[in-house]
């Protein structure tokens, strides 16, 4: 990557969905249980996908595109996960209302305004993800926000759907997914381009996760939540990186799309500098099945010799250099070649292309380039890539490299892509349009009164930033704040700071950072419940425990939640002094150690102070007993 | 321009959009108690209630709006949908068969009707072309639309219009005939054309889809593909029903038109045949005959023989205990000549029908008996019930299915109502409908959890 690339510089935009999975009992337009995951399959049945035409009579791009590929769907279904309804056998029974309650409040949350009538949409998937080619979708409410820093991010949309397939192997032409999260019931939340660096999206990301939380309604666990991150520079587009699980992957994959676009600029500048204008951009597709079985290089040798493989070159003109441009960092443009025959013509066994401009040593050698040079007559300013499969797909191939060459004239194709390990991105798709929603026939609207919207309005959590700020001007500390306002106990944290006497910056302090470091020492707060904590709760406010001693008493509780603690207390002669009996305790320990010799003696109060508070920690208020100890004279 | 305009509202919602201005593909911003809305204004299905607007959104969903949160509307644009399945003109190879495509409605090709919500077919050969391009592929495509009809509406005028119109397609020298229709009663229109359009010399396919073309998951191309290729290439000569094999996308089945019937009300393998084996399996790279008792292709004589004719005073009454005998009373009364039972077991009703029976038979209507448990023949003679009902004049039809028994009858019953013709019609089977045997493997009905059946069911894609 160029040194300090700022994507700020150029106007970068960045917009998230998030996808989650909500707790429900059932799925949503069937009555299978949901949740119940299995790898375990009972049977399998084959499906192709073929586009179908849009409400407003436009066949989609991506659908269009994904029937080039030709893909035999295998779906694995476990009895006992998914019924006929998944497998595209029976129609939609009545969505699920407990479904529609979850994501009315959650819409509600994010501060949308919700719709009139539910209308379920059909949202077209050719890749096979969905048995029926398509997803049932419905809008719950639109145009809400979160606040973020001192703006608010706006959220476009909240919509309820259903879970797709997950994806068990693509191979060649067939794909083969699982079916036991299909119908699954999950909400997506969709927020404008609103987030202008890197780490705002991760922001923004952990505060959506924060507010449907804060519900107790969504689902928790691997899988149960995945996002959606779209990226755009100026004089760019939408791309979208699809399904990254975890927030704090966004940033370095949101860089990384922003320079790909940068660059993906750079290179339509240079293509515009090649050839003036994109209509004269001339590629040709050569058949070079007569010298395929001269070429020397193994991976095409090995394809043509074992697989009867068949060689096609395609001859770009007057572009070279375009294969070596950079485009990702160690990546060049010939990677965005490959991916689309990679995808498109499922040539899936890597690398699927060479080209002309690889001088590196798994490039072409020279008497091979000889040969394609003279086959395609490539002229000096021209480039070659061979790609090699069987007939149809090679064609597929070669058609696919030219379209992706002359989209490249214009910049940056609308796309959905697929985050790698390493930050990197790889395609996947067409991103798709409007064009692809349908009204689903087998669905009838369904009214969301307006008492339905008041009765859940009024049942509402409040929000995780307003709680926040309540915390905040009660003298909690901001960190504690924040973590309060998402904590599962935070009712009980509420109810104990109104009915015992008791600050809430203490009280805060005991349940965020206490209890996180008591955990983290193996004590089992888990052994603890809210007899015991208002017992705790009891001691404090009346001041028979202070401070430095409660973390002993907590321990003690948690080992012994059947003893009383008050036996704890006296066992340890933890009882409150005042201040005449404080002074004669530490006068008498002082007393005690008078003889002891120091290497520095202006360490005397400190060392008493260790002794000191072995004896009578938490008897006393622990900046009390250092006044009192700090007048023992040596 | 109003009807156009405000397509589909009626009631209040219409009245509000009138008063507003506002008028159907505006695109809006409609202003509303429960916040701002954009988007376009679609028709409302005419099913729906009058208490909503629906707005497309410009992401393309859809939602509706409840008109007492409505406020304000303002249009900024206005913009209308066609929507239309591409045309292209289908291309024509001396080298490949004619194939006469009849409409008659289903779901096959179809697009989206803003009024009801629901599919409406689309049909000419340029918007199946535009839908299906491989057909071309196949052969040349002749498509004639004779209906727009569902299923549930087609009867006696349909059969006879669609089987004259075979007859003179065939004559005019079509290779092979493929009729489009809905499939809740694709079999009943199957045995009408079979008995209604014999000896034809090219086969006649009937074909339909259960997952309409407006889906990626649909049926339809497949079936109709394999349904062309049956009728074009095909050897077996004969009115034959084409569906899903499987449900899985591989092959389809051709099913004698008199032994198959609709077995699941929506799974796309649901139409099996009854008490034998199914005629063949096609998939767009093979034709596998199962049987070879069939009438082959010919070319010498292009006729065939057409009886278009159909009595619809005839009726199914599905036995049920507790029958009283007011229902078969109620039949003779209306004037219905014919009556086919579906009796329980080997073919039995209680005895407080005999009297209406008898009454009934005395009345000159005809009585057939076939069975409810569709699969096995009647057989009347092993309790003395049977034995009381034959003698009440009451005729066992052995292994017909009531459905086609139905379509016989009134088939029968236009071209005569002596007694002994019509049961002599009755009795003497055209195409299987009454088989002399039942093969060891025609009852295959499988029963999950079975450890042989989950066996066969983990390693055969369904």
């Amino acid at each position: 990557m160029e040194k300090k690339f700022d994507p700020t510089d150029y106007k970068m935009k960045s917009g998230l969905e998030v996808h989650h999975q909500i707790l429900t009992e059932r799925k949503l337009f069937c009555r299978c249980p949901a949740g119940l995951y299995s790898t375990e399959h009972d049977t399998e049945i084959l499906r192709h996908m073929r586009p179908t035409l849009s409400e407003l009579g436009e066949y989609d791009g991506t659908a269009l595109m994904e029937f080039k590929t030709k893909k035999e769907v295998i779906y694995l279904l476990n009895r006992e996960s998914i019924c006929t309804y998944e497998m595209d056998d029976t129609p939609p029974f009545p969505i699920n209302q407990e479904a529609v309650d979850i994501a009315i409040e959650i819409a509600l949350m994010l501060n949308c305004k919700i719709v009139g009538e539910v209308h379920i949409a059909r949202k077209q998937y050719l890749d096979g993800s969905i048995p029926a080619g398509f997803q049932r979708t419905t809008i719950i409410g639109v145009d809400g926000w979160v606040p973020y820093k001192d703006r608010k991010i706006k959220v476009i949309q909240l919509a309820l759907e259903e879970d797709a397939c997950r994806e068990v192997s693509d191979v060649g032409h067939t794909i083969t997914f699982r079916t036991d999260r299909l119908s699954m019931p999950l909400i997506e939340v969709v927020t404008a381009p609103d987030m202008k660096t890197p780490d705002e999206v991760a922001d923004v990301g952990r505060i959506i996760g924060d507010v449907l939380r804060v519900t107790g309604k969504v689902r928790r666990g691997i899988g149960s939540v995945r996002q959606d991150v779209n990226v755009s520079i100026e004089g760019g587009e939408r791309v979208e990186i699809k399904g990254v699980p975890r927030i704090p992957d966004f940033p370095p994959l949101v860089l990384n799309e922003a320079y790909r676009q940068h660059k993906l600029l750079n290179i339509r500048d240079f293509l515009t500098e090649c050839v003036a204008d994109k209509d004269d951009f001339k590629a040709e597709i050569f058949d070079l099945s007569d010298i395929q079985g001269r070429i020397r290089h193994r991976l095409i040798k090995k394809a043509v010799e074992r697989r009867g493989a068949a060689l096609k070159g395609v001859a770009l003109r007057q572009v070279k250099g375009l294969l070596a441009m950079e485009t990702q960092p160690e990546l060049t443009f010939a990677h965005e070649l490959s991916e689309r025959v990679r995808v498109i013509a499922c040539l899936d066994q890597l690398p699927n292309l060479l080209h002309t401009e690889d001088v590196s040593v798994t490039g072409l050698e020279p008497e091979d380039l000889d040969l394609i040079n003279k086959a395609m007559n490539l002229a000096d300013e021209d480039t070659g890539v061979l790609t090699w499969g069987s007939a149809e797909d090679a064609q597929t191939a070669a058609q696919e490299i030219i379209i992706r060459v002359q989209e490249a004239f214009d910049g940056i194709p609308n796309e959905t892509r697929q985050a790698r390990k390493d930050g990197l991105t790889d395609f996947e798709r067409i991103l798709p349009g409007p064009d692809r929603m349908y009204p689903d026939t087998d669905s009838p609207p369904t009214a969301l009164d307006s008492e339905r919207i008041a009765r859940i309005q009024k049942g509402l959590q409040p929000k995780p930033w307003d709680i926040e700020k309540e915390y905040l001007s009660k003298g909690i500390p901001r960190h504690q704040s924040k973590r309060l306002a998402l904590h599962p106990r935070r009712t009980y944290f509420d109810r104990i700071i109104n009915e015992y006497d008791i600050k809430p910056k203490f009280a805060a302090w005991v349940l965020i950072d206490l209890c996180k470091h008591l955990k983290r020492q193996g004590v089992l707060l888990e052994e603890l419940n809210d007899d015991h904590w208002n017992k705790f709760a009891e001691l404090v406010a009346d001041k028979r425990i202070f401070r430095e001693g409660i973390a002993t008493l907590i321990t003690y509780m948690a080992d012994h939640p059947e003893e009383d603690p008050d036996d704890f207390l006296a066992a340890h002669h933890i009882t409150p002094l005042d201040e005449a009996s404080l002074e004669t305790a530490v006068l008498k320990i002082a007393g005690e150690h008078k003889g002891i010799k120091l290497q520095d003696e202006q360490n005397w109060h400190e060392v008493l102070m260790g002794f000191v508070m072995k004896e009578i920690k938490g008897c006393a208020r622990g900046e009390l007993i250092w006044e009192t100890v700090q007048r023992q004279p040596r | 321009m109003e009807k156009e305009g405000l397509k589909g509202y009626r009631g209040a919602a219409k009245e509000k959009l009138i008063s507003l201005k506002a008028r159907v593909w505006g695109d809006v911003v409609v202003d509303t108690s429960r916040g701002e809305f954009r988007g376009i204004i679609l028709p409302r299905s005419e099913t729906a209630d009058d208490q909503h607007i629906v707005l497309k959104l410009h992401n393309g969903y859809n939602i509706g709006l409840h008109i007492e949160t409505v406020n304000k509307i303002e249009e900024l644009g206005y913009r209308k949908a066609h929507y239309k399945i591409p045309e292209k003109s289908f291309p024509i190879d001396p080298d490949k068969p004619k194939v006469t495509l009849f409409g008659t409605g289903g779901t096959i090709a179809s697009r989206l009707d803003y009024r009801t919500g629901a599919v409406i077919p689309a049909f000419s050969p340029g918007e199946l072309y535009g839908a299906v391009p491989e057909l071309v592929d196949v052969c040349n495509l002749n498509t004639i639309k004779l209906y727009g009809e569902f299923s549930e509406n087609i009867g006696r005028e349909h059969w006879i219009g669609v089987a004259k119109a075979i007859a003179e397609a065939i004559e005019d020298g079509a290779d092979g005939i493929v009729v489009g229709h809905g499939t809740d009663t694709m079999h009943h229109t199957a045995a009408a054309l079979t008995f209604m359009v014999q000896d034809s010399p090219v086969p006649i396919i009937i074909v339909g889809s259960q997952r309409s073309s407006d889906r990626p998951s649909s049926d339809a191309a497949l079936n109709l593909i394999n349904a062309c290729r049956a009728a074009g290439y095909g050897e077996i000569a004969e009115v034959l029903v084409c569906m899903f094999g499987p449900t899985s996308d591989q092959y389809d089945l051709l099913h004698r038109g008199t032994r198959v019937r609709k077995m699941h009300s929506s799974y796309r393998s649901t139409f099996r045949t009854i008490g034998e084996r199914p005629m063949a399996m096609v998939s767009t790279s093979e034709y596998v005959p199962l049987r070879d008792d069939y009438r082959r292709r010919r070319k010498d004589n292009l006729k065939v023989k057409l009886t278009p004719v159909f009595d619809d005073r005839v009726s199914i009454v599905y036995y049920y205990p507790n029958m009283k005998p007011d229902i078969i009373d109620s039949l003779v009364d209306n004037g219905y000549k014919g009556i086919v039972i579906a009796g329980t077991g080997l073919g039995h009703v209680n005895r407080p029908l005999y009297p209406s029976l008898k009454r009934a038979y005395e009345a000159g209507v005809h009585i057939y008996m076939t069975v409810q448990t569709l699969w096995g023949y009647v057989q009347m003679f092993v309790y003395d019930t049977g034995r009381d009902i034959l003698d009440l004049g009451v005729v066992p039809l052995d292994n017909m299915l009531p459905e086609v028994a139905y379509v016989k009858l009134g088939w029968a019953l236009g071209q005569t109502h002596e007694r002994d013709e019509v049961k002599d019609i009755m009795l003497t089977p055209i195409a299987d409908e009454i088989t002399a045997r039942e093969p060891i493997d025609g009852y295959l009905v499988m029963q999950g959890g079975l450890p042989e059946v989950k066996e066969f069911f983990k390693s055969y894609k369904r």
